[in-house]
């Protein structure tokens, strides 16, 4: 219920600031890939169940629901790393004045570098 | 000219199960202070309670939560906040509530204590010279911080962890060690509950009605910490 309760006021960015969304932001993107570790844990342990069962996992993750999956991940991934190299730069006290503009220059790397990539997949696909 | 605002005030008193919005009407200008507005509403209700002192944004009594965002209620127009004229009023965030928008700062007081923050610092621009036949002095101010709490309400870490030191603390921590060069007075502020908890969501800076920037400060003292004491714990 604590938990719940921070989450709750960590993620709420009605009327806050760059600073703050990109706070909120690299929490939900770190939750979520936190979640997204657990069940790829759970897809490759259903090897153990052998190989007829694994392959029925991966004909799922190969259709329209893998690829939203992948899309997400590529998304949480670029903005987390983004404005969490940005955050490591301003926590060590390095460009403090200038952080609305590091935090707009990592959103705009994070989108760039999703956009990028979920063309790649989307072309592989 | 005045119109017709709606103040919807979030209410609490010892002994109630739950807080309860009250609606007030009041008459204003729209120039006229969320501050102003509360004060007309309570001449006619007597229980409504809220702090107040100057009146001009110095004494930072009467910070408040004003349509979802921290502000100094006294320097605040309500023609610059009201969404379709209304304006909804309630406690800072992060401390007890006391009795409707009064809270108990004293965690924010206790926090300062353990920093043995320092007040004054020099002034720039003019004075030292001094007048003629007297002798030369350093004009002094005193530090910028209010103790209006409104960074403590805007931080998302001070709202969640009860002994994090909080953002007006530290900055005053970094203030002091800039001023005095002396780790020994700022060595709380070294420990877990201090700089190290931050998250760096910087909403304390940008809420801050002074300019003080805790956000920046915090990250200074972190980096002087890093860069001359390794960490400093």
């Amino acid at each position: 219920m604590r938990v719940a309760g921070a989450l709750r006021e960590w993620l709420d960015v009605r009327g806050r600031s760059l600073e703050y969304v990109s706070f909120a932001a690299r929490r939900a993107t770190g939750l979520f890939l936190a979640a997204y570790l657990v069940v790829h844990m759970f897809d490759i342990s259903v090897l153990l169940l052998g190989e007829e069962a694994y392959n029925s996992l991966l004909a799922v993750f190969h259709g329209p629901l893998g690829l939203a999956f992948d899309v997400l991940l590529v998304v949480a991934l670029s903005l987390h790393g983004a404005l969490g190299a940005c955050s490591a730069l301003l926590e060590a006290g390095l460009g403090v004045r200038w952080r609305r503009q590091l935090y707009l220059a990592a959103w705009l790397a994070g989108i760039g570098v999703a956009a990028a990539t979920i063309a790649v997949i989307l072309y592989a696909w | 000219m005045d119109v017709k605002w709606r103040l919807i005030v979030r209410r609490w008193k010892e002994g109630w199960d739950s807080p309860r919005y009250q609606e007030y009407v009041v008459e204003a200008d729209p120039d006229t202070s969320v501050l102003d507005a509360l004060e007309k509403a309570w001449l006619g209700d007597r229980s409504l309670v809220f702090e107040h002192a100057c009146h001009h944004g110095v004494c930072g009594a009467c910070g408040m939560v004003i349509n979802g965002v921290e502000r100094l209620a006294c320097i605040t127009r309500l023609g610059d906040v009201a969404v379709g004229g209304t304006v909804v009023v309630e406690p800072l965030r992060g401390f007890p509530v006391v009795s409707d928008l009064a809270v108990d700062k004293s965690r924010m007081f206790r926090a300062s204590a353990a920093v043995s923050p320092a007040t004054l610092e020099p002034a720039r621009g003019g004075g030292a010279e001094g007048l003629p036949g007297r002798a030369a002095v350093r004009p002094e101010k005193l530090l910028d911080c209010l103790e209006c709490g409104i960074c403590y309400s805007a931080c998302p870490i001070a709202r969640t962890m009860e002994e994090y030191l909080g953002p007006g603390a530290l900055a005053l921590a970094s203030k002091t060690l800039e001023l005095t060069g002396d780790w020994g007075r700022v060595a709380a502020a070294l420990e877990r509950r201090g700089v190290w908890s931050c998250h760096a969501a910087f909403e304390c800076s940008v809420r801050c009605p002074a300019g003080f920037d805790p956000g920046g400060l915090i990250m200074i003292l972190r980096g002087k910490s890093l860069r001359e004491r390794g960490g400093g714990r």
